[in-house]
């Protein structure tokens, strides 16, 4: 099993893009062991699930090791409730303590993109947003620039409505000739850098050579944190009580850029302690027999 | 997409009150020609403009275009009473705001085509955004009546002036606007009537190549509706949204491969540096329903001219 060992912090297993049709059943059978095998390295494993076969997709994957599934071509609030109904079900069944595991929704469909906020707000248990493979899903194509047809807009959307119902929006900014979660290394990191700045907090990728330069590109640079680091500093030894602001070179330092510094550094230490579990998790693992 | 494949690649928007432009609109090759009561006409020539249509879609269609009307935003009544004829494809609907609107336009035109001897729902309705309360209200509007298959807007002179933003500028002002104008109709499985943006920093209106560019651009990315205001900017127009023999040739081949790795229950492979998936696949069959559609448009065209010109016109 090559995935705990390319530094994933989450591993997929997908029912959906790369199972053929008629494989479908062959696939869930024993997925429970296959979860509780990857999960045993310390990363978290979330499933891939289709909306239209949500009976057998859950029935196939729901176990204590899985920590969420992703549903795709989701499009209505009824599949919303009618998913986290059957995943209650199955917890209860399965002696999962109730609202345990998560769903990421994939809102890769224009009748999903529409009702976002609807759908996103539709269960509890969804703990973050992407747009899937919607580029392929709503046939969006590359534009003269470069850009992907209408993904600006639809990234922006999805942020702003993951930011209201506060959960992180996962994704990343590929251009072409990116298509479909496919890219070489160096695009994955730029993909990943700039997915980073309109607000995405990781991403989903399907060859192993990308999973460090995802981790690369979402994760805050040194230099990054040495910035912010300095910022904080400086802005609470000046700040003093009537004042709310410095000056610090050229730059005003207020309040609200100091939160956004101590972000940076607490999002970098977040990934910092992952990693480190991640490594533990490795290490604990019996070694298999040569 | 929409399921009612309309071929609406280039079309003139002319007004009606002007002799010339009417009597050669069949010759200029156009899918289609709006015939404007709207902006191009005079108020003082509103009334005697509408009384034009009748007798004039007989003229601008000889040549195998459909003939379209822009009516004005505020004489919804009178415009349809004048307009709604045997022959008409489409009312074109400026500054839609809210999706009332359509529903009375809805209402009116049923009523006229049941008056007039029309089949039940064959003129389609353009209800076309150009405001920011038409942007708020895009999906209402776009699904107010199932005559509105085509949906676009939310850029041009009318949402630049309504947004007070510039409108010849390097830059895409209307990224918003057009998002939701196009995810509603996408929504909704209607035809996305937009284009990538290319920058038009001159306002030019009659440029071959520059047409050809927008809509070869348009094309690629999976757009098929144009129009215009120059003849010039016609045939550029047709064959940019037009696709290609090359891209025919290789949709045949996508589609070939696709087949061959079902049999192999493979979900996708990569050849040559191209994938081959679903998506590709259902990429290549609207890319050759799509060409088929267009060689049944430019024939029917043909077989016209042709029955205009044996008639010895």
């Amino acid at each position: 099993m090559a995935a705990p060992q390319s530094n994933t912090d989450v591993v997929l297993l997908d029912l959906v893009e790369f199972v053929a049709e008629k494989d479908k059943p062959s696939a869930r059978e024993g997925l429970t062991e296959t979860i509780r095998q990857v999960g045993e390295s310390g990363v978290d494993v979330f499933t891939l699930i289709d909306s239209e076969l949500l009976y057998a997709d859950l029935h196939s994957c729901v176990c204590p090791e899985l920590t969420g599934v992703v549903v795709s071509h989701l499009e209505t609030v009824a599949q919303v409730e009618e998913a986290d109904k059957l995943i209650g079900q199955l917890e209860d069944e399965r002696g999962i303590p109730p609202g345990t595991l998560e769903i990421v929704v994939s809102l890769d469909t224009a009748k999903a993109n529409q009702d976002a906020f609807e759908i996103a707000s539709a269960s509890t248990r969804i703990s973050g947003l992407t747009l899937g493979r919607a580029e392929l899903v709503m046939d969006l194509r590359p534009e003269p620039s470069g850009e992907i047809h209408l993904m600006q807009y639809l990234m922006q959307k999805l942020i702003t409505v993951a930011g209201a119902i506060g959960v992180p929006g996962y994704g990343a900014w590929w251009r072409s000739p990116d298509r479909g979660l496919l890219a070489t290394p160096e695009n994955t990191f730029e993909a990943a850098f700039r997915g980073r700045a309109i607000g995405f907090k990781g991403s989903f990728c399907v060859l192993e050579n990308q999973v460090a330069p995802l981790n690369q590109g979402f994760t805050p640079g040194a230099k990054e944190v040495e910035e912010a680091s300095k910022l904080l500093e400086a802005y609470q030894a000046a700040v003093s009580p009537g004042t709310a602001s410095i000056r610090q070179g050229d730059r005003i330092i207020d309040f609200g850029t100091a939160l956004q510094a101590q972000a940076l550094i607490d999002r970098a230490a977040a990934c910092e302690a992952y990693d480190n579990a991640k490594v533990d998790a490795l290490a604990g693992r019996p070694v298999p027999a040569p | 997409m929409a399921d009612h494949l309309g071929v609406h690649r280039s079309g003139l928007t002319m007004p009606v009150v002007t002799p010339r432009f009417i009597d050669n609109a069949w010759r200029r090759g156009c899918d289609f020609i709006n015939m404007d009561l709207e902006d191009s006409v005079p108020q003082h020539l509103k009334g005697y403009a509408r009384t034009l249509i009748k007798g004039a879609i007989a003229n601008v269609t000889k040549g195998g275009a459909e003939a379209f009307t822009r009516i004005n935003h505020d004489l919804i009544l009178a415009d349809l009473e004048g307009i709604i004829w045997p022959g008409l494809s489409k009312v074109n609907y400026p500054k839609a705001e809210y999706a009332e609107e359509i529903q009375t336009l809805d209402r009116i035109i049923s009523r006229l085509e049941r008056e007039r001897g029309i089949r039940p729902g064959t003129v389609e309705i353009g209800a076309n955004i150009e405001t920011s309360v038409g942007v708020a209200n895009a999906y209402d509007i776009a699904a107010a009546s199932p005559r509105v298959r085509e949906f676009g807007g939310a850029g041009g002179y009318d949402m630049s002036r309504d947004l007070g933003v510039e409108m010849f500028v390097g830059f895409d002002q209307f990224v918003y606007g057009k998002g939701e104008v196009e995810l509603a109709a996408r929504a909704l499985g209607l035809e996305p009537h937009t284009a990538p943006f290319t920058a038009n920093t001159t306002g030019s209106v009659g440029d071959p190549d520059r047409a050809f560019r927008e809509a070869e651009a348009a094309r690629k990315c999976g757009f098929r509706v144009g129009g215009g205001l120059h003849p010039n900017v016609v045939e550029p127009q047709i064959k940019g949204f037009t696709p290609t023999e090359e891209e025919v040739e290789e949709a045949h081949k996508v589609l070939d491969e696709y087949r061959e790795l079902e049999v192999f229950g493979k979900t996708w492979a990569e050849t040559d540096g191209q994938i081959i998936d679903r998506y590709e696949a259902a990429r290549a069959r609207k890319l050759l329903d799509w060409s088929a559609a267009c060689a049944v448009r430019d024939q029917e065209k043909a077989e016209a001219v042709a029955r205009v010109e044996q008639a010895g016109e």
